[in-house]
């Protein structure tokens, strides 16, 4: 139970800190507007870009996903095996 | 003698006879115990504590390792890689963040022209909501209906309210328990003055909440006793499975002999 934990709260926090990062790159026009880290991106320049923008999508699903995988999916599926093997 | 009493010399022993830390077979709880918790809460919180309790006994009953009596652990190497650990984590972290991140720097500020917006900073929001209590400051018909002082005289002496209750708290109780669920009340009480807190903070902001203004004061007073009671009950509740003597036997600080 705590390794699904940790497991869930290491995807959540790593992938929220690389996804923070890239969105304070492309999604942030201005750190002193109202919308910060969630504002559309722009057009890519570059292919550079374009894979940070690409990856901010990919961090931010990791950390939703990887975390409700370990904390409530596992889990879930765990209970449900027990309960059908133990009736 | 017993054989319970005997001591052998060839069986490895910890300091005094008595661990301390194994529970006495007449401490594992009984299979009528176990089945008296069976509610929601009590009997989650009495399995969990139960599995560590179990857990810790097997450990410690498979292991040859012999209880000294050591107090502490040594500064060098334990504490020092423990704690470099730790201060490595947090500069990384700032110098990533630094790197990555940089904040823009503002235009300094104008001393000439005051903001629209006034505020403390943000640990102080609960002090600043104190002031916007003019609603509470009563009319006395003694005065004719006036008030005994000013708004913002009201506002200030509720701080020294506030500040003297809290100051207050540790002289009544000694903090003598090592989790919150073993003193359900105090808890209740630490959580009234944390939701009280936030409550106030969010009244001192209250042109920038989305919310009535009068609900908003009504609300300030109303979740703090809520969120107290339900705390209190959680509490109670789990206390119905908690162990008191496993606990202990963690914390206690054995004399050396």
């Amino acid at each position: 139970m705590a390794d699904e934990f940790i497991k869930g709260l290491g995807l959540f926090c790593g992938a929220g800190l690389a996804w923070m990062v890239l969105a304070g790159w492309y999604r942030t026009p201005s750190f002193e507007s109202p919308k910060q880290l969630i504002a559309a991106p722009p057009e890519p320049n570059s292919v550079f870009d374009a894979i940070g923008i690409f990856l901010n999508d990919v961090f931010f699903w990791t950390a939703i996903i990887g975390a409700l995988t370990f904390w409530v999916l596992i889990p879930a599926v765990n209970q449900v095996r027990e309960s059908s093997s133990s009736a | 003698m017993t054989d319970d009493t005997t001591n052998t010399d060839d069986e490895p022993r910890t300091d005094g006879g008595g661990t301390g830390i194994v529970a006495p077979d007449d401490e594992t709880p009984t299979w009528r115990e176990r089945k008296e918790r069976t509610e929601g809460l009590s009997r989650l919180t009495y399995e969990y504590f139960e599995r560590a309790r179990s857990e810790d006994e097997s450990l410690r009953r498979e292991s040859d390792y012999v209880e000294r009596d050591v107090l502490a652990f040594p500064t060098w190497p334990h504490e020092t890689v423990r704690n470099l650990a730790l201060t490595s984590f947090f500069v990384g972290m700032i110098i990533f963040l630094s790197a990555t991140l940089p904040p823009h720097i503002g235009n300094p500020a104008n001393p000439n022209s005051t903001p629209a917006i006034i505020l403390p900073d943000w640990y102080l929001y609960w002090s600043f909501g104190l002031l916007k209590l003019g609603p509470l400051n009563p009319e006395l018909a003694i005065l004719g209906g006036q008030k005994l002082m000013a708004d913002r005289t009201y506002g200030v002496l509720t701080n020294g309210v506030v500040v003297g209750a809290i100051a207050i708290v540790p002289f009544i109780n000694k903090g003598s328990a090592r989790r919150p669920v073993e003193q359900p009340f105090w808890a209740a009480v630490g959580m009234f003055g944390v939701t009280l807190a936030f409550t106030l903070s969010m009244l001192s902001v209250k042109n920038l909440m989305p919310m009535n203004v009068d609900l908003l004061f009504d609300l300030t007073f109303l979740v703090p006793p809520i969120v107290a009671a339900i705390t209190y009950a959680v509490l109670k509740t789990m206390r119905e499975g908690y162990m008191y003597d496993l606990n202990r036997r963690y914390y206690r600080l054995r004399p050396p002999k």
